[in-house]
């Protein structure tokens, strides 16, 4: 990997977007790298669906002004390849069904500028059926069961309802969701398959729709959160990332989701509790306490492990047995004391 | 320089030898620490979302802390820096929010104005070292180390907080190697997840998603790989074993703290910067030590 030459010292925060100048990573760049006549090498991935073998095709395509992926794609379908399958119906970011991964990214290809070179392939985490389609059915199942619907037994309160912006500030948010899948494919935990239960981000923005609706029922939300494996998102943001609606999935749908699954089915939500727990009484985490208080026994199981992280230095069993308070513990149970969950 | 130091939960506990490696580090660099002790952890994942409340005041108290001596913070876990970020910027934007936290800070006699710069030691060598100071500073170069970057999520994620359209596109890291002496190489798992966050009550995810990470780190020719946080570290060295259990193949790969990378180069022995102290060997590094008495800062 070459990373080029000196650059002055930086500042103002400029050293957390160190690679933005260099690899052309913003809109303004990206959108500027072609100019008309020049060729666009694209690499498809294509296949017939299935557990069937892929193949790489490529297509050298004339770039015009402002040409999008869709656009190649289209061009690619009316001059080289009439049999290529790919989705799309709105072009303006609206409709969600042209969700691809160009260069290793999620991308709408009706709102992503071409680049000089494209590998474009199919959604990850749904089977394909053919070239860049995937089949939707596993998400829509998965959004199906969990009932993303409200349920209101009492009479309204009156007409208008009396409900301010911030009580639909996080529902709102995941109300821009146009089910483009590509948070779905970019996720890692779902990318693990069935080894966890966690629904995805797509599947959970579609639920915070009506879940962070402070109208709904208790009894209702709490019923589709138990089946969301919400705790096994990893926080890794990719999801944001991607999200062509530009929604916060992270911090303004699946925390304000967790926060609601800790109130509704706190077993959900042990490790959180212990957590904060910990923090309370000794001002910073243990992590072997932790540990202990979320597995149990079951962390005690791999003897081999306890006894390299005995001789590493990296536990200290005294700490955790004599639950020693930190310097920062009196602050800690200030704050967290009297919280709501003590 | 001074800095208010913020060493985090990791550092203090499982991954002591990053904070020691941090202040050594530091005096070399010219950097002086006041450690933040009284400082409680910033709630990690868990807290942020049960208890926003408690999250936002823990977070801002720390902010208080370092503007109380009129200090930068400095960070050296990549969560913690996350959580200070969003909530100073919460503090920030909702004055009802501000207020009511400074009502309880007000307790213990402390006060926040929104004022506290928040960098990362990485960041720090960037803007308070500078490329060109760190460079005449380097008196063992890593030469012929190939290094793979680990960053790892919330140094480079989310975009409404770093500004990367792509964070791949992040090369602070494998800049920072290159002024080491080190090689730094591609590979896949550079900017992906280890999934640390969920291994407290599920490790099978962070051993899956890391396994294949150092598998590629691997495949793309590192001898080593470095990480600016230490939950990152956590999974990458202290779960290799299961790792390795999980997909059948011996990775041997030592994991870096990053201050034990930039210390190395600064000259530092591996055994001054505890290297020993983690589960993987790094029996490498030793080829790359300072020998004694030689070399002099240019």
């Amino acid at each position: 990997m070459v990373i080029g030459t000196d650059v002055p010292t930086l500042s103002g925060g400029d050293a957390r977007r160190l690679g933005q100048t260099e690899m052309h990573d913003t809109l303004a760049a990206r959108n500027s790298r072609l100019a008309p006549g020049d060729q666009i090498v694209v690499r498809i991935r294509r296949s017939g669906g299935g557990a069937g073998s892929t193949a790489i095709q490529e297509f050298h395509v004339p770039y015009e002004k402002w040409m999008r992926v869709l656009d190649v794609l289209n061009w690619i379908a009316e001059n080289e390849a009439t049999d290529l399958a790919y989705r799309w119906l709105c072009g303006s970011k609206m409709c969600g069904t042209c969700g691809v991964r160009m260069n290793g990214r999620e991308v709408l290809a009706c709102w992503e500028a071409a680049e000089p070179m494209m590998t474009i392939e199919p959604l990850r985490n749904l089977p394909v059926i053919r070239d860049l389609v995937v089949d939707r059915k596993p998400y829509e199942q998965k959004v199906a069961s969990l009932e993303p619907w409200i349920e209101r037994h009492a009479p309204y309160p009156q007409f208008p309802e009396p409900l301010n912006h911030r009580q639909m500030k996080d529902a709102s948010k995941a109300l821009d969701c146009i089910s483009c899948m590509c948070c779905y494919s970019a996720c890692p935990v779902i990318g693990l398959g069935d080894l966890t239960d966690f629904a995805g981000p797509a599947p959970l923005v579609q639920l915070g729709q009506t879940a962070l609706d402070p109208r709904n029922n208790p009894d209702k939300v709490r019923r589709s959160l138990a089946l969301t494996g919400i705790f096994n998102c990893v926080s890794c943001y990719k999801c944001e990332e991607v999200c062509p609606a530009a929604i916060p999935i992270v911090s303004r749908i699946i925390e304000p989701l967790k926060a609601k699954t800790a109130r509704l089915l706190p077993g959900m939500a042990k490790h959180s509790f212990a957590l904060r727990e910990i923090v309370a009484d000794r001002g910073r985490v243990d992590p072997s306490a932790l540990i202990l208080r979320v597995q149990g026994g079951r962390a005690l199981a791999n003897i081999p492990r306890v006894i390299r992280l005995l001789m590493r230095r990296k536990i200290n069993p005294l700490k955790t047995i004599f639950k020693i308070k930190t310097a920062a513990a009196e602050a800690a149970g200030r704050i967290l004391g009297a919280g709501p969950f003590k | 320089m001074k800095f208010a130091y913020y060493p985090g939960c990791s550092a203090r506990s499982t991954c002591a030898e990053l904070n020691a490696a941090t202040h050594l580090v530091s005096a070399k660099l010219g950097l002086d620490l006041l450690q933040l002790d009284s400082a409680t952890c910033t709630g990690a994942r868990e807290l942020r979302a049960i208890d926003p409340v408690g999250f936002y005041t823990l977070n801002v108290r720390i902010l208080a802390l370092a503007e109380s001596h009129s200090l930068s913070l400095m960070t050296i876990c990549n969560t913690c820096t996350l959580n200070v970020l969003d909530a100073h910027a919460a503090f920030v934007g909702d004055k009802e929010l501000a207020a009511s936290i400074n009502v309880r800070l007000a307790q213990e006699g402390l006060h926040y104005s929104g004022r506290t710069r928040i960098s990362h030691f990485l960041w720090v060598l960037y803007e308070d070292i500078g490329e060109q100071r760190l460079r005449q500073l380097v008196v063992n170069p890593l030469t012929d180390l190939s290094v793979g970057a680990f960053y790892g999520c919330h140094i480079t994620r989310p975009p409404s907080r770093y500004g990367f359209v792509d964070s791949r596109n992040n090369i602070a890291l494998e800049r920072l190697a290159e002024i080491l002496g080190c090689q730094p190489i591609d590979y896949t798992g550079r900017n992906e997840c280890c999934g640390f966050h969920t291994a407290a009550h599920d490790e099978r995810v962070a051993i899956k998603l890391t396994g294949q990470h150092i598998m590629a780190a691997k495949a793309g020719g590192a001898q080593a790989m470095v990480t600016p946080c230490p939950l990152c570290h956590t999974v990458l060295d202290g779960f290799q074993r299961e790792i390795e259990k999980d997909i059948g193949q011996k990775l041997d790969m030592p994991i870096l703290h990053l201050p034990q990378l930039v210390g190395l180069a600064l000259g530092l022995s591996p055994e001054e910067l505890n290297i020993e102290r983690h589960m993987v060997p790094a029996d490498v590094l030793k080829a790359h030590a300072a020998k004694p008495r030689k070399g002099h800062p240019r």
